[in-house]
């Protein structure tokens, strides 16, 4: 794990990015990533790097081509001008053993998603390696991904049939994940009739109860109720308490990183920026985040002060 | 071709489940349900038929039979071609979610179409019992035929899929395209029957009825089942060799960027 820090650290990308938010402040911010950085790697030892790989992320590179669709007129005579490129996902490499649960942390955009969804095989690298060994993925997301013109129960088939599973299999798990999404009646009703929250729901009742070997899980524990939370928040306990079961978690509750996961990695821009036990990566990530909000109070003040002045 | 065929039979469930649970859908939404999928094509016939030959003076031998076989195959590749447009945005909340081969939603578009086509074709037996047609073997070369259809439909609705992402009025543009290439087709009306063409404009005939691989079809169609002759071999053959070249052609597309399809702001 140290070489692989140095080795992202000493990256010019690596070094460039979080120094570039910030001035004097951001030096507070370093001081408390080194800590926790060294604690990361005190603690390392109590994550399971013998075991066997489950996934192997090589030096992904994922590129956002945001192509606006744009007229027929532009696309004739400005060829090539729609495709505006964004970097998501900066060369980022690391290995997770079967039965792994690990969270993935970063601020908004940092390509967190992103990443899951390369994974989940929904976006193809630009250049790196993703290799599932073998492993059936599911990404369990807010909304599978319904037709909202069919009925409840024809989306549980039509989805589990999407996510590679057959309609016996689906079949034999129909009532297990109606009964888990509490929709009753309304399963037969089409899904453009439903809340937003009863979507949500049958959404995640189908994907938590068609597991598959690499759970994906994005930001899918706020959905519902108080309820229906605890209950998704015990499923997936229940389903990463399974000794076979590799989960990759993003969320930005830091609670959730530190009670489901025994590893987290911190991408900061695209940009691996950590990887250790959860505890001292969400510590890090947190000292970095505070000192952040501060340095962006005291810019706030100062551009107050200068328009007083 | 290889990943082509290997991801057909991947997701045969879902293309065996989801055209059957899009039609059971679309059903449950009308008064009169399945009776629309006889009635519509019905329908229409008999407004082309009463347009055709009372205003444009058409008399053909079993000439609404004709217009009903004109009318079905044109829409069957119409709906294709014109689903495949707006395809991607339709299916959005499923292709940001999950990943699915994308030319598995056109073979899903295509089954609900030929669902539809085959039921309105059932219509078609005690039409032809109404009308006296004589049967004859030629009836048998109509499944060749259609199997060029499918060829076509699915060329033109896999790249108007991936070309769909890209250019956002192409939706608009298609769909005046798509009705030139209606009136030109002779839906309802004989393009090899038609004397002004035949006598002043013998090449614009040709385009027409050669060049136009639907109005092609078609006139195939009536031939075999209508009026007892072979369709034009030659020119069938070539449309579906070009047919297998265009949706080489989508495939292969489909394959090279459909994962910057999700990435579409």
């Amino acid at each position: 794990m140290q070489d692989e820090l140095n080795k992202v650290n000493a990256s010019p990308e690596n070094t460039q990015e979080i120094p570039s938010e910030g001035a004097e402040n951001t030096s507070v911010a370093e001081e408390q990533l080194a800590e926790a950085i060294a604690e990361a790697e005190a603690e390392d030892s109590i994550i399971r790097r013998d075991a066997e790989p489950a996934l192997i992320i090589n030096d992904l590179h994922i590129t956002y081509r945001t192509i606006q669709a744009q007229t027929i007129f532009k696309t004739i005579f400005k060829r090539g001008s729609q495709i505006k490129k964004f970097e998501a996902v900066k060369g980022v490499t690391f290995t997770v053993p079967k039965g792994e649960i690990v969270g993935l942390i970063g601020k908004n955009g940092s390509g967190k998603s992103t990443l899951l969804k390369a994974i989940a095989n929904i976006f193809k690298p630009d250049s790196g390696s993703i290799d599932t060994c073998g492993h059936t993925v599911s990404l369990m997301a807010i909304g599978v991904g319904f037709q909202k013109d069919l009925s409840g129960k024809e989306n549980i088939y039509l989805s589990g049939m999407l996510l590679g599973y057959t309609k016996e299999y689906v079949a034999s798990r129909y009532d297990e994940i109606v009964e888990f999404s509490e929709l009753g009646e309304f399963i037969d009703a089409p899904v453009a009739t439903y809340s937003s929250g009863m979507y949500s729901k049958l959404a995640f009742s189908i994907t938590a109860v068609l597991e598959a070997d690499i759970i994906l899980v994005d930001e899918v524990l706020s959905v519902g109720d108080i309820n229906f939370k605890k209950k998704s928040f015990a499923r997936l306990q229940e389903m990463i308490s399974q000794e076979d079961k590799t989960v990759l978690i993003v969320s930005h509750n830091n609670d959730t990183i530190r009670n489901l996961c025994n590893r987290a990695i911190w991408i900061h821009n695209g940009n691996f920026i950590m990887d250790g036990e959860a505890n001292a990566v969400v510590d890090a990530y947190e000292a970095y985040m505070e000192a952040e909000a501060e340095k962006k109070k005291l810019a706030r003040k100062k551009e107050a002060e200068a328009i007083k002045a | 071709m290889r990943l082509f065929f290997s991801n057909l039979k991947k997701y045969k469930g879902y293309l065996k489940y989801a055209p059957v649970s899009i039609l059971k859908t679309e059903v449950a939404n009308t008064y009169l349900n399945w009776l629309w999928w006889f009635l519509e094509p019905l329908l229409f016939m008999l407004t082309y038929t009463f347009v055709a030959s009372l205003i444009f003076n058409q008399s053909l031998p079993y000439f609404p039979l004709f217009v009903f076989i004109g009318l079905n195959t044109w829409n069957y590749f119409d709906r294709c071609v014109k689903r495949g447009v707006v395809m991607m945005r339709h299916y959005r909340g499923i292709v940001t979610k999950t990943y699915v081969p994308k030319y598995i939603f056109v073979i899903v578009q295509m089954a609900l179409e030929g669902i539809k086509i085959a039921i309105s074709y059932l219509l078609l037996i005690p039409m032809m019992f109404i009308w006296k047609v004589p049967l004859t073997w030629h009836i048998l070369e109509s499944i060749p035929l259609f199997l060029v259809l499918l060829i076509l439909s699915f060329a033109g609705c896999s790249l108007m899929l991936h070309f769909g992402v890209f250019i956002s009025d192409l939706e608009k543009t298609v769909s005046v395209v798509m009705r030139l290439i209606f009136y030109m087709s002779g839906v309802f009306y004989s393009i090899s029957r038609n004397k002004t063409l035949s006598k002043n404009h013998p090449f614009a005939k040709t385009l027409l009825l050669k060049v136009n691989p639907i109005s092609c079809i078609m006139d195939g169609l009536r031939r075999c089942i209508l009026y007892g002759r072979s369709p034009d071999w030659l020119w069938i053959g070539i449309w579906a060799a070009v047919g297998l070249v265009f949706c080489g052609l989508g495939i292969h597309l489909i394959h090279k960027y459909e994962a910057g399809y999700a990435k579409i702001s």
